[in-house]
């Protein structure tokens, strides 16, 4: 069975409550429900919801592996786990974290807003979309299940340096589980990739061109533009790696005349991108929400989008900033790159700033994420500047300042957005509102804890602590920031309950929320909630980024000019 | 006010060793040009961030209509401009920096082949003494005796090579702030001009297996002098193990191969 | 398709000078051959979608027209498959061939058969929903001839026409 999209011809749309001509001629067929609609949809909504929901199963997962971790290190010379599982629980940790929680998070947000943005009926390839889902899902059950394997997960780091990867010194299937779930959640990432860049090229709305998208569509886009450089890359990183177990080939193997150098440089030639894979979609929807809570239009929007172009092509030659220290690549090269990065950087930053500026700002709970996120990612910005200077790196290189830089750019920064996102888009998912009180508490303790985790993590490193081990010694003066961290780990676990149990209770007893509770600018907000299937039944003239804001507000037009 | 508290900041190095080597001033100095944009630079972010919060919530009864402004050609030119300067001075800085703190000596006082396996080291002197440390069983992380030793002189050009047996380590000493990889198949020559005598722990940073956190080692700098009259009590070829014969600093210097 | 060649067509544009740049700093294989292989990638898209720019006559699309309106964007936009298996079949087939990469070629046995049977399932599928929607345009051709008895209406354009339209 097929449906297919019609845009009604005839006058010109009048865009207002009373409408209903439908703008999808549908032929009949099953509509399931339940477990069917769950596994058979191919509406880009079921399956944006879907990567959202195994995402945050997957962050529940890897959040609960890093209390372990945090209860380890709480005291030295602890025996909290063994030596092994805690190598187990660190690179469980990163790799769940990176590959099935915040770049899937993002697919599902590319899935569910992008096409609602551009006022798209659904994604271009909605099959593939529904099988990409699935290699994601059996990517995150396989790197899960790895450990329950005889010799345990995977634990080698998330980046898995060769020849420790190798059969000689990590027998057994827990790495092999590791090599395949993450082949596949690449798999799943392509297929996304194409799907997304396909629906923003090929099925806007008229009037949408590319420089009236809201920013979160460019975002997203630059984003698959990197998906699609760089999870081919680890793929292939992967196969060798796998063939080098198996089939007794040496790529990494010294022995055999292979070159371990060179994992590395095709692993952080994906792992470098990933990064902002990480992190633009989250850039994205902060601008959204900051224009939204603002009521203005974004500020420098154009410097926005050149901005967001040129993260993505700098982060595609900043790969050996994480080999500073192997001393076998070209530092000054990689170096004036990282630096640069700062550069588009800071006019995301100051363009929010902008686009705070003069506006009227309502502090409900995804602002105050966001405003959260600015301060942090700020710091985690800065920090990254220090590393990106291979003198300093080569004090900090693998110590715990570059794992709190890392959770201030991934913590401090994309999860605090990840939370802003259910926030602001749950009553287009659902028709309800969440509950403010509770969303504000889980920001609070959200805020203190990761503050209280990571900053002291800092000094951690300055003081030469280096990550991944196991226990320290108690005369080192790591001992109180240690402990400090984690009982900041477990405020931040504390802190997630509060948005469960919101998420939970407001399913059933949220506010009603109509169709645009936010006062929102972008067509998501023009459409009923949740969406009908096929997303419209009418749209707005588009004359600008902000299409309903000028539909709902014709008397504050965003002024021409400068 | 900013510019008292990067002075402040910068003194204390946030806990950071200050460095007991030659190379370690190239850090601390660019630590320093670091921290003079970086404080100021983070405060007025932060700053204009509250304040616009501040200033433009929306308060209960108030009737301000929010600004439709979009553009403002002059600023966005200034916060492009500003930083690209900013970061050319700071590469600038860091680029000769980076080049003598790598340089090599031709001619260096002592050669050392530190040669890094899991998990423990050998150090190995140019006469074939080497001084050597392991882990076969979980020991207590608390107990530094057992670790392995690197002697080395006081004010003079140390170079250690660097190998590996098997994986990916890395050579790592807090107070010298440097550290390097050693990684199987890649040459890498290090040198390094300790200015203090002193007895520090090393350790390695790359994950690599199970005993990675019990990887460690000890620094032991010694005057000219007494570097040599240790020097010359180890017999050529001699093995000090200090993984299995448990050894003090003492009674090590007399060397028990 | 104006901006969509310039954005790609200047990502490879970037790509090509970096790797340039990269390999007469450092003369490095790997990253060299990795940025070539990026280069290429997004040449190969931008000059495709040049290439759509130009056979298009540099018509603008509606949604690359700025003052387009909705009607006109009227007419067919896509074919979109509703609710179907085979996706997730394709899925189980490939999480048990991984599975045969790691525990043994005992999976394949499960996994290739799932594989290719849905794949066939899919292509199938495809093929009953073209005629569906045959079936619907003739419907439409059928009722338009009714209203509209001088055969003035030309939304519905024929597949050919929709896929040179994208």
């Amino acid at each position: 069975m097929t449906i297919l999209h019609e845009r009604p011809a005839g006058a010109e749309p009048e865009f207002g409550p009373g409408r209903v001509e439908p703008l999808t001629e549908i032929i009949p067929g099953p509509r399931p429900h339940g477990w069917v609609r769950f596994i058979t949809s191919t509406d880009h909504k079921q399956i944006g919801l879907n990567y959202m929901v195994t995402a945050f199963i997957g962050f529940l997962t890897a959040g609960l592996m890093a209390e372990g971790i945090r209860t380890q290190l709480a005291v030295p010379n602890n025996h909290f786990v063994t030596l092994d599982t805690f190598n187990q629980l660190f690179t469980m940790h990163g790799t769940i974290m990176l590959f099935v929680f915040l770049g899937p998070f993002a697919f599902g947000l590319a899935n569910y807003i992008v096409p609602l943005q551009i006022g798209a009926p659904d994604m271009a390839f909605p099959r593939f979309n529904n099988l990409s889902y699935w290699l994601y899902l059996g990517g995150f059950l396989i790197l899960l299940f790895s450990f329950m394997t005889n010799n345990g997960a995977a634990d080698f780091g998330w980046f898995g340096y060769a020849p420790l990867t190798e059969s000689i010194h990590s027998p057994g299937p827990g790495a092999d589980m590791w090599i395949i779930g993450i082949a596949l959640t690449g798999f799943s990432g392509i297929f996304t990739a194409v799907n997304t860049i396909s629906t923003i090229f090929c099925l806007r709305a008229p009037g949408m061109v590319m420089f009236r998208m809201p920013i979160f569509c460019w975002n997203q886009m630059v984003t698959m533009f990197l998906v699609l450089l760089a999870f081919p890359v680890l793929t292939s990183a992967m196969a060798m790696l796998w063939l080098d177990r198996h089939l007794n080939t040496h790529f990494y193997d010294p022995n055999g005349g292979g070159q371990p150098i060179l994992w590395q440089n095709l692993f952080w030639f994906f792992g470098h991108p990933e990064v902002y894979i990480l992190a633009l979609p989250y850039f994205g929807v902060v601008t959204e929400v900051i224009a939204t809570m603002s009521k203005k239009p974004v500020f420098g929007y154009k410097g926005m989008v050149a901005a967001t172009l040129s993260i993505g092509g700098l982060s595609m030659g900043v790969w050996a900033h994480h080999m500073y220290t192997t001393g076998a690549v070209l530092l000054p090269f990689f170096a004036g790159m990282s630096l640069l990065i700062a550069v588009p950087t800071g006019i995301k930053f100051f363009n929010w700033i902008g686009t705070m500026w003069r506006g009227t700002i309502t502090l409900s709970t995804p602002m105050l994420f966001c405003i959260g996120f600015l301060m942090m990612f700020l710091l985690g910005g800065l920090t990254g500047v220090i590393l990106a200077q291979p003198p300093l790196d080569f004090q900090l290189h693998n110590t715990y300042f570059v794992v709190a830089h890392f959770h201030y750019v991934m913590f401090g920064g994309s999860v605090f957005v990840v939370f802003a996102s259910i926030y602001y888009w749950f009553p287009k998912y659902t028709g309800r509102m969440l509950d403010e009180r509770l969303g504000k508490l889980s920001f609070v303790l959200l805020f203190v804890g990761f503050n209280l985790t990571f900053f002291p993590q800092h000094d951690l490193g300055l003081r030469g602590m280096s990550r991944r081990i196991a226990t320290y010694p108690d005369n080192l003066g790591y001992n109180f920031l240690n402990l400090l961290s984690s009982i900041g780990a477990y405020i931040t676990g504390i802190g997630v309950i509060p948005t469960l149990w919101n998420i939970f209770r407001s399913l059933r007893h949220g506010k009603i929320a109509g169709d645009n509770p936010w006062d929102g600018q972008t067509l998501e907000w023009a459409t009923s909630s949740p969406p009908p299937e096929h997303n419209f039944e009418a749209l707005p003239p588009i004359r600008s980024e902000r299409p309903l804001w000028d539909a709902n507000h014709p008397d504050m037009l965003t002024q021409a000019g400068h | 006010m900013s510019l008292l508290a990067t002075q402040l900041l910068g003194a204390t190095n946030f806990g950071s060793p200050s460095g007991v080597t030659k190379q370690a001033h190239e850090v601390i100095r660019l630590w320093r040009i670091t921290y003079y944009f970086a404080i100021p630079i983070g405060l007025l972010v932060i700053g204009l961030i509250v304040w616009c919060v501040v200033r433009y919530r929306v308060r209960r009864g108030s009737t301000r209509q929010p600004a439709q402004f979009q553009y403002h050609i002059p600023i966005e030119a200034a916060y492009t401009l500003i930083p690209i300067v900013i970061v050319g001075i700071i590469f600038g800085f860091l680029y000769g920096a980076e080049d003598r703190e790598d340089a090599v000596a031709k001619n260096p006082a002592v050669i050392v082949h530190v040669q890094a396996f899991q998990w423990g080291w050998r150090f190995i002197y140019p006469n074939g003494h080497s001084q050597v440390g392991d882990v076969a069983e979980e020991p207590n992380i608390n107990d530094t005796s057992t670790l392995p030793i690197l002697y080395l002189p006081e004010n003079e050009t140390v170079q250690l090579d660097l190998h590996s047996d098997d994986v990916v380590h890395s050579f790592y000493v807090p107070e010298f702030l440097f550290q390097r990889d050693i990684i199987p198949g890649i040459k890498n020559t290090v040198d390094f001009n300790i200015t203090h005598t002193g007895s520090w722990i090393g350790e390695c940073t790359n994950i690599c297996g199970t005993y990675h956190a019990f990887m460690k080692f000890r620094v032991n700098v010694l005057s000219v002098a007494d570097y040599n009259a240790w020097y010359a009590k180890q017999k050529p070829g001699s093995v000090t193990n200090s993984g299995r014969s448990v050894t003090s600093y003492s009674s090590d210097t007399g060397g028990n191969s | 398709m104006k901006y969509e060649w310039k954005v790609t067509g200047g990502a490879a544009a970037f790509l090509a000078a970096t790797g340039l740049l990269y390999w007469f700093t450092s003369y490095e294989n790997s990253g060299t051959v990795m940025l070539g292989f990026s280069f290429a990638a997004y040449g190969m898209l931008g000059g495709f979608l040049l290439l759509c720019w130009f056979r298009r006559k540099r018509i603008p699309r509606p949604e690359d027209n700025p003052d387009a309106t909705q009607e006109d964007g009227a007419g067919e936009v896509a074919f979109f498959p509703a609710a179907s298996i085979w996706p997730a079949g394709i899925g189980l087939g490939a999480i048990f061939c991984a599975v045969a990469l790691i525990y043994g070629n005992w999976y394949w046995i499960i996994g290739l058969p799932l594989i290719i049977g849905a794949v066939i399932g899919f292509t199938v599928e495809a093929e009953s929903g073209l005629d569906q929607v045959d079936e619907l345009h003739a419907e439409a051709a059928k009722r338009a001839a009714e209203e509209h008895p001088d055969g003035t209406d030309g939304v519905h354009e024929s597949h050919a026409e929709h896929s040179e339209r994208s």
